[in-house]
């Protein structure tokens, strides 16, 4: 089938939970990840720099979607587990000296272990109630990661090597870009995937109504605390990602601003959707280029001088990221993921919409 | 050949050559105008900038190239300067004046990877290391990294050996007591070991460090542990905003210490901001001269203020000109590498920092110090010029340059330490 029927002729559940339903969105899938194989070849270091920031942090984000998106559960401590996986991969190369390639998936690990533990008050706790614990694990990681000086080399952070598989050393964004984007396609198609498994129907339920979601026989506090596993999970992988690109760890990183970062990516990205998470941190790491841009531009100009600006330009890069959340949260409260389905089936319906 | 062929060919040679000899020359510039350090990074920033825009106006860039200086606020974020770094590959700069102590060391083995000689207004001993030979543990070999000024660790030697001094002088009982102050970050840790080791072999008692946060806050329970323990001589290891905040504690408190301030712990906008509670601190003034003092460089560096000051009036504090100084080591290695008609690549910036024994820029005779590198040891100056805050009024009043034209406030020169270029003192 090419295209899609324009009617219900779905008749078993399997074709209707499949991911793809069309050969020809197969074909554009593998179509764009041959297209962003070949983008190391046509990008420069800087382009390709912040599209490996935006596989890191979508990686993350869909993390955070699956928990507040997916199990309207909330945290404002993801970040912090971000910086866990990120500690964790440096510390298993630096320590125990396994390879780059597999510290990743260990600290995914290591940091879905400590997301549970952090996550077990999910299983008494709602709303507010649950912000507020989740604060603390903020704040507990954050204090010990400037005072565990073997895990996290204290302070002064901790230098990282580089991913390598064999002699294929990916210290470049060249190379580097490859890694994440393996990382990307698995981590979606898995949380693609997982959202259609009993599991993930359950952590949806839970969102829905919780009350219904127990009526029906479904543990709870179970699910709630698995969701925290998994978003810790991703957000380690993120986190391990991050470090061994930026080739440099260090608390800074990791604190409460970035946790409300990772709420604002999933917000715009459009909660409870799986390709919102990535349009989500796409838009939050270039948004700040684009005000810097601009910025640039601004500084000097007969605004900056009438308006006296100067130095308070530097501001508006922080400014703007926070303008941003509010007039999504007005305007599109369903985020971007919405928007894109929109302009898909307007060009589907193209000319006939109504 | 005809006029209109030799001026075609001339027109056509300008034009083949002209783009090449005008492009400008890319160096980066992180600065923290908006972080925890804003309060000293805005006039060191402001310093640099300026005497780029200085070269640039008069005297035509570097080697008749333009100078590009690509400004960035890091905000005091490590990560946030590391990606920076990353980002400033596309520009292919040739050079980064830096910043602070953790961002810095962060960059380390990036800039000696890419060669890309980082001038950093981090003094921190770990960056004196060259070669990597100290052995010490997490002191990796810096041979791109310099900095203008003695090291947070030689300036503290210096003002214990003065303090140790000081203690003879007033005819102190017993061993006299030492303690560092500072935040829990690599900038105030960086000579805290040095220090206190030094301390003790001159025969200080020296007692358990003390902390506070890099921003300003209420420091009273520090100022009364202080008292608690006895202190006689601390060292605050932050920078001004900070120790604002202890000094004022500590003045309301009725704390009776001499305190030691970090080259970037004091200057005349916080001797302003503490007022009368800056009084008596001593503290490392990396310039031979302070702002306004009569010195054959000292015009140079009033025309460099002129760039962001059209009126010729504003007072700048000590880090402004460390600023000056600071990019001014960077532009006459510049200048040098392309010297003979050779390219401005970061190895050859590199060897010109090692091309001049005791070298002061040039037109900025006594107003910025001598240093010395050598491609082993990038400990550019070992001597030491310590000076005391002194403020006998009311500083609400008036601006900075006022209080110092009418005396309210002055730095005062203390004592000149050389200290021995110890090998077992290379990056630490």
């Amino acid at each position: 089938m090419d295209l899609a029927p324009a009617g219900e002729y779905r008749s078993s559940y399997r074709e209707d939970m499949t991911i793809f339903p069309t050969r020809n969105s197969r074909r554009a899938v593998l179509l764009g990840l041959i297209l962003a194989c070949g983008l190391p070849f046509l990008l420069g270091r800087y382009e390709l720099g912040l599209l490996i920031n935006i596989g890191t942090l979508g990686i993350a984000a869909l993390g955070l979607n699956i928990l507040v998106g997916f199990t309207g559960q909330i945290s404002i401590g993801h970040a912090a587990f971000f910086g866990f996986g990120a500690f964790a991969s440096a510390w298993l190369h630096e320590r125990w000296h396994i390879p780059v390639a597999l510290c990743i998936p260990i600290a995914g690990a290591m940091t879905a272990v400590v997301g549970l533990v952090f996550g077990a008050p999910a299983g008494r706790l709602k709303g507010l109630y649950l912000a507020i614990a989740t604060l603390a694990a903020q704040f507990i990681l954050e204090d010990f990661f400037a005072r565990a000086q073997w895990f996290t080399g204290g302070v002064a952070g901790r230098i990282t090597e580089p991913f390598a598989l064999g002699s294929w050393v990916a210290d470049r964004e060249e190379s580097y870009f490859y890694v994440v984007l393996a990382y990307v396609v698995v981590m979606y198609l898995g949380a693609a995937n997982l959202i259609r498994t009993r599991d993930g129907r359950a952590l949806v339920a839970v969102r829905d109504h919780y009350l219904s979601a127990e009526v029906m026989g479904i543990n709870l506090a179970y699910y709630r605390t698995l969701s925290f596993g998994i978003a810790s999970f991703y957000a380690g992988i993120g986190g391990a990602l991050y470090a061994h690109y930026l080739l440099f760890v260090s608390v800074e990183a990791f604190n409460i601003l970035f946790s409300i970062q990772f709420l604002g990516m999933v917000i715009i990205g459009g909660l409870g959707s799986v390709m919102g998470s990535l349009m989500g941190a796409a838009f939050m790491v270039l948004l700040p280029e684009v005000v810097q841009a601009g910025a640039d531009l601004l500084s000097g100009s007969a605004i900056d001088r009438a308006l006296k600006l100067g130095a308070s330009i530097s501001f508006l890069r922080e400014m703007a990221v926070g303008a941003a959340i509010i007039l999504f949260l007005i305007f599109e409260p369903d985020g971007l993921a919405r928007r894109w389905r929109l302009i898909k089936s307007y060009w589907k319906l193209y000319p006939y919409s109504h | 050949m005809t006029t209109r062929t030799t001026i075609l060919s001339l027109a056509a040679a300008m034009a083949l050559t002209l783009p090449a000899a005008a492009q400008p020359i890319p160096v980066g510039h992180l600065m923290d105008l908006s972080g925890a350090t804003s309060d000293v990074g805005t006039p060191f920033a402001q310093g640099v900038n300026d005497t780029w825009a200085w070269i640039n106006r008069t005297r035509n860039g570097v080697a008749g190239r333009q100078v590009n200086a690509l400004a960035f606020d890091y905000g005091y974020q490590a990560p946030r300067a590391v990606s920076q770094y990353q980002a400033w590959s596309r520009d292919r700069v040739v050079a980064i004046n830096g910043w602070g102590t953790a961002d810095t060391e962060a960059l380390v083995r990036f800039v000696t990877r890419d060669r890309v000689p980082y001038v950093s207004g981090s003094y921190s001993a770990a960056l004196t290391d060259a070669g990597g030979r100290s052995g010490r543990q997490g002191v990796e070999p810096a041979p791109y990294n310099f900095f203008y000024g003695p090291s947070y660790s030689d300036s503290l030697r210096a003002m214990l050996i003065w303090a140790a001094e000081d203690w003879k002088g007033r005819g102190g009982q017993g061993k006299p007591k030492y303690v560092h102050m500072g935040g829990n970050h690599p900038y105030p840790n960086s000579p805290k070991a040095a220090g206190e080791a030094l301390a003790a072999e001159l025969g200080f008692d020296v007692l358990p460090a003390i902390v506070f946060a890099l921003t300003p806050g209420d420091y009273t329970a520090q100022c009364l542990t202080l008292k608690q323990q006895g202190a006689n001589y601390a060292y605050l290891g932050n920078t001004a905003g900070s120790n604002i905040s202890v000094l004022r504690a500590c003045q309301a408190a009725g704390v009776n210490v001499q305190f030691l301030g970090n080259v970037w712990g004091m200057d005349e906008n916080a001797m302003k901001a503490a007022g009368t509670a800056a009084n008596g601190v001593v503290f490392p003034v990396r310039t031979a001269a302070v702002w306004g003092q009569p010195a054959p460089g000292m015009t140079n560096a009033q025309a460099i203020s002129r760039i962001s000051d059209q009126g010729g009036t504003a007072y700048r504090p000590v880090h402004y000109l460390a600023g000056i100084c600071s990019a001014m080591l960077l532009a006459e290695a510049m200048d040098t590498a392309a010297a003979n008609g050779g390219q401005v690549t970061g190895e050859r910036i590199r060897d010109s920092f090692y091309a001049r024994q005791n070298w002061v820029p040039n037109g900025f005779d006594g107003v910025c110090a001598p240093s010395n590198f050598t491609p082993a040891d990038h400990r550019g100056q070992l001597t030491v010029a310590l000076y005391r805050a002194r403020v006998t009024g009311d500083t609400s009043q008036g601006s900075v340059g006022d209080l110092i034209q009418s005396g309210v406030m002055r730095l005062e020169s203390v004592k000149t330490v050389t200290l021995d270029r110890r090998a077992d003192w290379l990056g630490w």
